[in-house]
């Protein structure tokens, strides 16, 4: 599995899923116009992942704006991950926040009860 | 070229004739110098006067032909010069060397009868001077002699005696002194006159005119044709070069001078040609930049008109989706004071609102579909559709009841319940409140959609369900539930979209937040509601500054009006 990384766009975020190192980073804001169309070949790309040996994940989302079609994309990425940490895989979920940005802390909170074997953990960043 | 048979003859002929001349029919004549450079000749009554030049001359001249000029100026000017002053400087050595001939002739002509006269000076020479006479006959320049006496008198005479013109011969005369016998000194005796002729000496000197004359001859010729080939190969061929660029140039064709080769140009056209390609280089750019403008601006134009359509198609959207929402006057409606900010990102969007009495309950729905724009608003037509079902035909009233079912119908209209669907997942957030004012309770239900409560103890936010409706099955969705509070005097409700606190903006930059927004209507609790909608959007937009929107917004407030 390669690494796939994407710049940062105004309207995408960052995207660096180094799948070999076991390291998925998304970093920015995130309203695309057709974000079924942007999400769709990362959550292949980690599929096929999850597939291969059970290595351990850690996935940070640093995300400042996410409309509500991409939180739907997150949790569909966040989906197979919990389910792989059922089967026993390591999986961290790293959910970084600026200090002070409620509505990103309150989002993260709201998806960090979907998850029971995946560690979900809440990072605040201080403000660069 | 018959120029009779044109209507317009006089100005034809003359440039007809102008144009003989121009072909190198011979030298030019002093008034066509002008016309070879293209500037004279045009009739100004064939051009209204306007153009100092026409668009061709340039083109004209630089046929090749026309710049045979120079070279014909150059050698007609040069050539009577270098002939005269090669003559003359050839002329004056012949006339030198003529002389010097003539002097040396007279000197032997002179040696010759003073010897002669030398070997007569004998007393008894009268009577045996034959021999030394005859002698002189072997010059074969010898024409005449004569021999006379102390008296004078002819005593011998050898050959003819000339007539005719003097320089054609030479005469020089000798004394003869012979002693007497008594051995006195030397007495004159007579005198030798020679002659000789000088014929020779002119053939030779006509001879050297001549041969001068056709030195001078093959001089000129020499030095035409070195001339020609000079002004050929640095002088005509780089201006015939320059020329047919200025012609091409001229047609927009940005073409510049080769400087190098082996016909370089003289320094002063090499200048000038060089002078020539930096302004076909300021040229081209600035042709580049017109022709890069004009495409800029005529794809401008057709973005401009496609965007005019498109917006075009959209106000009208627009006003369907305004139609579909409830007019002004069902927000006036006894016993309950609304306002409504509804505000699509792009023209249409995917936040919807519905306010409606039925059988004594007012119903208050706010939802807010993935997406946002034209797909946002496909999802609004299908949710109103689906709710003026439940309402109308299934009688729901139950607010937790109402979003199952809503849940169901837009899941079964995406088809997002079968298993090979690929297409769809989408969904909306909703929140619904349903206000009994006869038994004093406002139930809400909310799927992604938090209802605000605004009263005396403060702000209050109730969450619905944290999954929205729609959207493929995860088997992880909560069961909806209907929360039920008492409807108090003086509280205000609030069912916002999240685009309403999703403004990204201030410093540090980041999203305003719900608690944000509910500060600001709190610190605006006591103005109408239609005041605060102004208030709150007036503080969004100063939250945000130069950053633009992110999403839809639609926030609906209601209070119960008193008494």
């Amino acid at each position: 599995m390669d690494r796939i990384q994407i710049p940062a766009t105004s309207r995408s975020p960052l995207v660096d899923f180094d799948f070999p190192a076991g390291r998925l980073l998304l970093r920015g804001e995130s309203y695309p116009e057709d974000a079924a169309a942007f999400y769709g070949p990362l959550l292949q790309a980690l599929r096929g992942c999850l597939e291969g040996e059970a290595t351990p994940l850690t996935f940070e989302v640093a995300l400042s704006y996410f409309n509500s079609s991409s939180a739907k994309a997150l949790m569909n990425l966040f989906l197979p991950l919990e389910d792989a940490a059922e089967e026993g895989r390591e999986v961290t979920i790293r959910w970084l926040y600026a200090a002070g940005d409620d509505t990103i802390a309150e989002a993260g909170e709201d998806f960090s009860a979907d998850f029971s074997h995946a560690r979900f953990e809440m990072v605040q960043e201080t403000a660069a | 070229m018959s120029g009779e048979a044109l209507p317009q003859d006089a100005p034809r002929q003359e440039v007809s004739r102008r144009g003989g001349s121009l072909r190198g029919a011979g030298p030019l004549r002093r008034g066509d110098a002008r016309a070879d450079l293209g500037f004279a000749g045009v009739p100004t009554a064939r051009d209204g006067g306007a153009d100092t030049m026409r668009p061709g001359a340039l083109r004209g001249a630089a046929r090749g032909r026309d710049l045979d000029g120079l070279a014909h100026t150059l050698f007609r000017r040069l050539s009577p010069v270098i002939a005269a002053v090669v003559l003359l400087t050839q002329v004056v050595i012949a006339w030198v060397n003529y002389g010097d001939q003539i002097r040396l002739t007279g000197e032997r002509a002179q040696m010759m009868a003073d010897m002669t006269a030398r070997a007569l000076a004998r007393p008894d020479w009268p009577a045996s001077f034959g021999p030394q006479l005859q002698a002189l006959t072997l010059d074969p320049a010898f024409r005449f002699a004569v021999l006379r006496d102390a008296s004078g008198a002819v005593i011998g005479r050898l050959g003819e005696e000339p007539r005719g013109r003097s320089f054609e011969r030479i005469q020089v005369s000798s004394e003869i002194e012979a002693g007497n016998r008594d051995g006195s000194g030397p007495q004159p005796a007579g005198s030798l006159t020679l002659v000789l002729s000088a014929e020779a000496l002119r053939a030779n000197a006509e001879k050297q005119v001549v041969m001068v004359l056709g030195a001078s001859l093959a001089l000129i010729l020499a030095f035409a044709l070195a001339l020609r080939l000079a002004v050929a190969r640095h002088v005509l061929a780089p201006l015939a070069r320059l020329l047919a660029a200025m012609g091409r140039v001229e047609r927009k064709e940005w073409v510049t001078v080769d400087l190098a080769g082996h016909r370089r140009p003289s320094r002063e056209i090499a200048d000038v040609s060089a002078a020539f390609n930096r302004m076909v280089e300021g040229l081209r750019s600035g042709d580049e930049a017109r022709h890069l403008l004009a495409e800029l601006e005529r794809a401008h134009a057709r973005l401009a008109e496609a965007n005019g359509l498109v917006m075009e198609s959209l106000h009208y959207a627009r006003r369907i989706q305004r139609a579909v929402l409830p007019g002004p006057g069902s927000l006036r409606e006894s016993g309950l004071e609304v306002a409504v900010l509804w505000e699509p990102l792009h023209v249409v969007g995917g936040d919807y609102f519905w306010i409606e009495e039925i059988d004594g309950l007012r119903i208050v729905v706010v939802a807010d579909c993935t997406g946002h724009g034209v797909p946002g608003a496909f999802l609004t037509l299908i949710v109103a559709t689906a709710l003026d079902r439940i309402l109308h035909d299934r009688g729901l009233r139950r607010p937790d009841a109402i979003l199952a079912a809503l849940d169901g119908t837009v899941r079964a209209r995406l088809r997002q319940d079968r298993e090979e669907s690929d297409l769809s997942d989408e969904g909306l957030d909703c929140g619904i409140c349903v206000l009994d004012r006869a038994a004093g309770t406002l139930d809400f239900a909310g799927a992604g959609l938090a209802l605000t409560v605004l009263s005396a103890d403060g702000v209050a936010r109730i969450k619905g369900r944290r999954h929205g409706l729609g959207y493929r099955p995860t088997g992880r969705e909560e069961p909806f539930s209907t929360v039920s509070l008492p409807l108090g005097d003086g509280a205000t409700y609030y069912l916002m979209t999240d685009g309403v606190s999703d403004q990204m903006g201030g410093t540090p930059r980041r999203l305003l937040g719900y608690r944000a927004v509910a500060e600001i209507l709190a610190r605006h609790r006591g103005l109408p509601l239609d005041g605060q909608m102004a208030a709150l959007e007036a503080a969004l937009a100063a939250h945000r500054g130069a950053e633009p929107r992110r999403d839809d917004m639609t926030l609906v407030a209601f209070r119960p009006e008193a008494g």
